[in-house]
């Protein structure tokens, strides 16, 4: 026995390295429990106090060139609004005719971005909104220009979201008009895979790609992107796409979270 | 005392990383101050020093907003830490050519079993992409380990 401790003290490097890797491995294992969840949860809400004076100055630094951008955004919105408004009673009265109800409501959360994680790379981000917003985790996470992750962690008032590139994300998608459907992983400078699409559908470059509502966390018909390319796998029944997403990862400031929605067809 | 200064300068740091490094971020890359820390440490206390502070920075850092892979980088700052560790005092005994390829590829290293974890889908679908990102992400964070060795060499450190 005294022989082992001598051989522990004497070797106490190699043996804190091992245990320090095992340790690693059993936490990186157990990443699921939801005793981590909660310090996670925690943890994000200091890091977003901690966080908050630079996101204040960040935003003071840009308030001035942001306005101006709101400013033109929102004249264009108007008139995207009053077209819409037109077409809405247009599809009403065509609704009617086909005695056909839908309804899509989503009810969003706006948060601010207040860290972009700390990792070499952008994976996540921490936003100033959590359980006391009615944020929770798997809730879809997205800018005006479309999808860029989900929250997987929250705290009362912090939540981690996991972008769109962090190797463990995948999203349900359909590509419009033809209706197909596939897997979007993302591959990098805002460009993404789609797989599992039928390799008998008719695909262009340029198509619309929206979240398919086959999952449980997005509603369908969240915007995405467009579809850059077409490519054939050979010996294969599927088609591979590639896709551009809309959203520059490395610089938004604003998100929504989509906090609840209800479809409903009739 | 020396403890104390030992937590400052690495809550010192990790401030710099949590909230500064942003902003010297090339498109989704930013330098990794917390790693060029830990080589430091490793180098001047040696390997029990750089392990075990390696292993705790990883746990501030994986606490500080990290999506997945929870313990990921405890695990790689340990072994940067262990690895680097060995190189305590060992200016004097290699060329000044191996001394500095030893911690490059060290830093190296880590940046690939990182991108090996965070880009596996990538390297199965596109391995250019995947050699580029890794070049990327380390050789950002060489330019800054490259510039601190001008302002303070590793040779400079005095092993403790």
């Amino acid at each position: 026995m005294r022989n082992l401790y001598l051989a522990i003290v004497k070797n106490r490097d190699h043996v804190i390295f091992i245990f320090a890797l095992l340790f690693s491995s059993y936490i990186l294992l157990n990443n699921d429990n939801p005793r981590m969840g909660v310090i996670r949860g925690k943890s994000a809400e200091i890091v977003a106090f901690i966080s908050s004076p630079m996101t204040w100055v960040k935003s003071l630094l840009f308030l001035e060139e942001e306005n101006h951008l709101l400013r033109e955004k929102n004249v264009v919105l108007s008139l995207q609004v009053e077209s819409m408004l037109n077409l809405q009673k247009e599809n009403d009265q065509l609704q009617t005719m086909l005695d056909f109800k839908h309804q899509t409501t989503l009810l969003l959360q706006p948060a601010h971005v207040v860290n972009k994680g700390i990792q070499p790379n952008l994976l996540s981000i921490i936003i100033d909104v959590g359980t006391d917003d009615n944020v929770h985790p798997n809730q879809p996470v997205l800018t005006s220009k479309g999808i860029i992750g989900k929250t997987i962690e929250t705290g009362k008032n912090a939540s981690i979201v996991q972008l769109i590139s962090d190797v463990n994300y995948r999203l349900s998608v359909r590509i419009l008009p033809s209706g197909a459907t596939g897997i979007l992983r993302w591959l990098g400078d805002n460009q993404a895979q789609i797989r599992e699409v039928q390799k008998n559908v008719d695909i262009s470059i340029g198509d619309k790609i929206i979240t398919s509502g086959f999952s449980d966390i997005y509603p369908a018909g969240l915007p995405v992107g467009q579809v850059a390319g077409v490519y054939d796998e050979r010996g294969s029944f599927q088609k591979i796409l590639h896709a551009t997403l809309p959203n520059d990862m490395s610089a938004f400031q604003y998100v929504f979270v989509v906090i609840e929605n209800s479809n409903e067809i009739e | 005392m020396k403890s104390n200064r030992y937590i400052i300068s690495g809550v010192a740091v990790w401030l710099i990383q949590l909230l500064l490094a942003d902003l010297l971020a090339i498109k989704t890359v930013r330098p990794d101050f917390l790693a060029i820390l830990i080589l430091y440490w490793a180098i001047k206390y040696g390997r029990l020093h750089g392990t075990v502070s390696g292993f705790l920075i990883g746990i501030l850092i994986d606490l500080s907003g990290t999506a997945s892979f929870f313990g990921l980088s405890p695990l790689l700052y340990s072994i940067t830490g262990y690895l680097s560790g060995n190189l305590k005092g060992a200016y004097s005994k290699l060329s000044p050519f191996y001394f500095s390829l030893a911690w490059v590829g060290i830093l190296g290293l880590q940046f690939f079993i990182f991108c090996i974890v965070q880009y596996q889908d990538i390297l199965y679908i596109d391995p250019r992409l995947f050699w580029m990102k890794w070049l990327g992400t380390t050789l950002y964070t060489f330019c800054f380990a490259g510039i601190l060795q001008v302002i303070y060499p590793f040779h400079r450190l005095e092993p403790c």
